[in-house]
Parts: structure tokens; C-alpha cells; sequence
């Protein structure tokens, strides 16, 4: 069944269109890649799935309703979304950056996600000390920590080495044998994704 | 934290020893001050308890006010660079009082001096609020607007030949020696309202750092945060403009001082802001009541010799990174 569901998608940014006529949808309980070149659009594709951006015409569905129909908070319980880059400009340690905001619930499962993220050696250091795929994995377990039936991730893997790809790769296929869904936008070259259930190319 | 208690305690000692000094000689300076003796009418106690206590006092609310404003600023625009004069807030604080005067709305030196400020300042802020498309829009709108404002003061200014509107440099260029001990309750008042406004939102102030889209995603909405933290620090702004006038600087480098010494962390950030801010414009008006009696300095240059220093060293050894 498709959880969410775009159709008609146009939008232009000045003269460019960055979507045109762009119709997608996205499976419960599956994991699927959203690939394409730089530029072609795919981060624009994450913001409108996050219900971020509001394309000029078209429909985005969640769950069959449309998706600026949902309100903030509502939209929060159901999807997590981590964006390719998370700016840190104050030195707030690791786990004070992962707890901000939470809820109780989200607070209990910090100290699993770390340790699963293996950032839980970090925790009190300093998120302006990070190097780029730590940061990275600072911002995923904001996502993580929190119990939402769709995950978005926009390029998770651009910082990471291969050892902590792997890991989140297992953290991903986890999700969805949880009965989670899980999407993440990849770029084009990235010629290993046969674990995910769905690729679909946004050509530019 | 320790540190901030600590400077915090020395608040009451500096506050003695600024009544101690000034441009004139007291004799017997601490058998007056340790009298608490408000109603004596001898000089020495005049001097004292009606001219030095009210200013001595303001500088530590105003101060207060300054860095609590100052670190709102910072925080709602996700901007280090931030500060209310860069909002629009002073201007508009100012704009309002001098309206309110020219069209004998208010007079100077009243709490209703303080509610037309407090008027010009919210409406400046919503007003770059609304124009601003994005949390670094902000300040450049916030930049023009206060050139729009600041401009209308002083054709409002010229235009109106009227004494009580004073002149162009009182609202550029404030003065403690300005404040009317009528004034002190109100900033009082205002300085603890502020405080615990600011405070309750503390948390969302930590959570506005990580911008606009991680506060949405987790279902709040970042211009309801950024909108009560300007409200608040219109006030805040309006209380001190409409009392002593512009003082630039503080509002800027009380925050990142008070930063380097605690974290980033707003529940902590914001008491250690009011305290640094306290205590340099107390240090500051202090120096320019007794550097070179019997002339008052412009309290802008004393807190530019004070605060500057610091806030370069806090930079260059803090670890706060530029975008």
C-alpha cells in the first residue's frame, strides 16, 4: 500500500523547473531510494515529503489525506526527517543537541541510538568539535530516537566511511522489520542499493 | 555556572563602591552610604542617596535588561551578529517616545514614555518581522528599518523645535545621568518580567539554534518561538531607550561574554547575560561619572573600552564557529 503518494508535482525556482509534472509513491513498510545527479532535484523531493516545501501544483499525500492538511505537530508524530546538512554554530554537546526538543518517550531511547550510531563515546563532547560524518550521525539520531512510522533521509551516507554506512544500512533494514518506512535520497553514482525494495531516478 | 554566581555576588560590592566615587568629594563617604540614610538632607547624603543611588542602581537594571535583550536577539535570529539595534527595536523604542512627546501624548521621563516606546519598538520589530523571509533576512531588514526610524527621529526632531524632545545625540548617544528615580520601579519590574519570560523559553531558544527545519520536524513552529522573543525584547528595549537612551554595544557582546564563561545553553546563557551586562554598565557609568569630573563621559565609550577587550578575547579563545 502506498503510504504517500505524489502526483502532478510542478515547481520552478525562478525560470528553472525544478519539478515537472513529477508523480511518486512511496510503499508502507519498505525502504526506498530516491537517486539522481547533483541538481536533479532530489533534495527538493525530501522538503516536500517532510511537508517543508509546498510545490506549485500538484498533490502530496500521507496516508490518502493531503499533506498540508496536516498541522505541525501531528505531522511530527508521523515522520522523521534528517536534512543533508545540519549547521552547528553553538557549542552544545552531543547529547544536549540529540535530547532538544524531545519528548519523554524520545528521551528514553537517546542513549540506544547513540550506542547503535556508535557516537555514544561522544556524548558529552562538543557538536563544533565533530568531524563531518559525526555531525551526520548527530542529526540521524535526532530522527531515530523518535518513534514515527516514515523516516526521510536526505544523502545519509555522503560523510559516512564504509563501516558506517553499514551500519546505518542495518539500522535502515531494522526500521522496516519494525513495520517502519524508510526513504533516503542517494546520488546517482551510488552503485550499491540493492538492499533497498524500491529505486526510483529523479532524472534533473 | 560558579563563575556567574560569583561575579553575581560581587554585584552588591561594586554597587558600594560606585557609590563611593564620583565627580565630587564626599567626606565621609562610607559612615553616609552605611547610614541607609535616604531622607537626611545634608549634602553629603544628597549626593549620595539621590544622585549617585538611582543612577548606580539603573546601570545594574539597564545592564540587566541589555544582556537578557541582547542574547534574545542572538537567539531568535539564529545570529551571533544580532542585537536589538540591528532589529529595528531601538530605533523603533525611540521613534515612539518621540512621537508621543511631539503630539504631547507622553512626557519624558513618565511610564507612559515607557509604554509609547514600548509601542514603537514592537511595532519596528514586527515590522522587520514581517519583511524578513528568512532568520539572516532579519537583520539586514531589521538594518533598514532602523535607518527609516532613526532618520524620522531626526527630521521629528528638527521639525519640532521643542525642548523636552531633546536632542538628536540623547537618543544616538544615551546617558545614565538621564534616569528619574521615578523610573527605577518600572525597570525593575521590567527587568524581572523580562527575565522570566525569556527564561521560560529557554528551552526553545536552545532548540531555535539547530534552525528552522529541525524545530519543525519535530512539530514546533520557530516563528511562534521567534515571535515571543521579540516581543520580550522590545520590551526590554523600550524600558532602557525611553529611560536613558541609546547604549550601543552591550546588548551585542554581553551574550557572547557571558557564552564563553557558560555554554550555550539559554536557561544559564540568560542569567549570565543579565549579570555581565550589569555589571560592565555599572563598571562603565561608574568610569564615566569619575574618569574626568566634573564632565560625564558618553557611557558609550566606557562601555566600548570595557566590553570590546573582553568580547575579542572571549572570541579568540572560545570555540564558537562562523557560518
Amino acid at each position: 500500500m502506498a503510504i504517500m503518494k505524489c502526483d502532478g508535482l510542478w515547481l520552478t525556482r525562478g525560470n528553472t523547473p525544478v519539478l515537472a509534472d513529477f508523480s511518486l509513491e512511496i510503499q508502507e513498510k519498505s525502504i526506498t531510494a530516491i537517486i539522481g545527479a547533483n541538481g536533479s532535484g532530489k533534495s527538493t523531493i525530501v522538503s516536500v515529503l517532510a511537508g517543508d516545501l509546498i510545490p506549485d501544483s500538484g498533490s502530496v499525500k500521507l496516508f490518502d489525506k493531503e499533506i498540508d492538511h496536516f498541522g505541525l505537530s501531528e505531522l511530527a508524530t508521523i515522520r522523521s526527517v534528517v536534512l543533508q546538512h545540519q549547521n552547528f554554530w553553538l557549542g552544545y554537546t552531543v547529547r544536549e543537541v540529540i535530547e532538544m526538543g524531545q519528548d519523554a518517550p524520545s528521551l528514553a531511547r537517546v542513549d540506544q541510538v547513540m550506542r547503535e550510531l556508535g557516537i555514544e563515546k561522544i556524548a558529552g563532547q562538543s557538536v563544533l568539535t565533530l568531524s563531518g560524518g559525526q555531525a551526520q550521525r548527530v542529526s540521524i539520531a535526532r530522527a531515530l530516537v523518535r518513534d514515527t512510522a516514515i523516516y526521510l533521509f536526505d544523502e545519509p551516507f555522503s560523510s559516512q566511511d564504509r563501516e558506517s554506512r553499514q551500519v546505518l544500512i542495518d539500522i535502515f533494514q531494522g526500521l522496516k522489520e519494525s513495520g517502519k518506512t524508510v526513504v533516503i535520497v542517494a546520488h546517482l553514482a551510488d552503485s550499491d542499493l540493492g538492499w533497498c525494495d524500491h529505486i526510483i531516478e529523479k532524472l534533473a | 555556572m560558579k563563575r556567574i554566581y560569583l561575579l553575581a555576588s560581587s554585584l552588591p560590592l561594586l554597587l558600594l563602591l560606585a557609590l563611593s566615587i564620583g565627580a565630587t568629594e564626599v567626606d565621609a563617604v562610607w559612615a553616609t552610604i552605611f547610614s541607609f540614610d535616604f531622607t537626611s538632607s545634608t549634602l553629603d547624603n544628597q549626593i549620595i542617596w539621590q544622585i549617585r543611588a538611582p543612577r548606580v542602581i539603573a546601570a545594574v537594571l539597564i545592564g540587566a535588561i541589555l544582556g537578557i535583550a541582547g542574547t534574545l536577539s542572538q537567539a531568535a535570529t539564529n545570529n551571533p551578529l544580532a542585537d536589538p539595534a540591528l532589529l529595528g527595536t531601538t530605533a523603533g523604542a525611540a521613534a515612539g517616545v518621540v512621537i508621543g512627546v511631539a503630539f504631547n501624548l507622553v512626557s519624558l521621563g513618565s511610564f507612559a514614555a515607557v509604554v509609547a516606546a514600548t509601542i514603537g519598538a514592537m511595532l519596528a520589530t514586527l515590522f522587520t518581522f514581517w519583511l524578513a523571509r528568512s532568520a539572516l533576512q532579519l537583520i539586514i531588514m531589521g538594518i533598514a528599518v532602523s535607518a527609516i526610524l532613526t532618520a524620522l527621529v531626526g527630521v521629528a526632531i528638527s521639525l519640532i523645535d521643542r525642548p523636552d524632545l531633546r536632542s538628536i545625540s540623547f537618543w544616538s548617544l544615551g546617558s545614565l545621568a538621564l534616569i528619574a528615580p521615578s523610573d527605577l520601579l518600572a525597570l525593575f519590574a521590567i527587568a524581572v518580567v523580562v527575565l522570566l519570560i525569556a527564561l521560560t523559553l529557554s528551552r526553545e531558544l536552545d532548540l531555535l539554534s539547530l534552525g528552522d527545519n529541525a524545530v519543525r520536524h519535530i512539530g514546533r513552529d520557530p516563528q511562534r518561538i521567534r515571535l515571543i522573543a521579540f516581543l520580550t525584547l522590545s520590551v526590554a528595549i523600550a524600558a532602557s531607550v525611553s529611560t536613558v537612551g541609546t547604549i550601543a554595544f552591550l546588548a551585542l557582546a554581553a551574550p557572547h561574554i557571558a557564552r564563553f564563561i557558560v555554554g550555550p545553553r539559554h536557561r544559564t546563557l540568560l542569567i549570565a547575560a543579565a549579570v555581565i551586562g550589569a555589571v560592565i554598565l555599572l563598571l562603565a557609568d561608574t568610569g564615566a561619572r569619575s574618569i574626568a569630573p566634573p564632565q560625564d563621559l558618553p557611557i558609550g565609550i566606557l562601555v566600548a573600552i570595557l566590553a570590546a577587550p573582553l568580547l575579542i578575547l572571549t572570541l579568540k579563545k572560545g570555540q564558537m564557529q562562523w557560518r
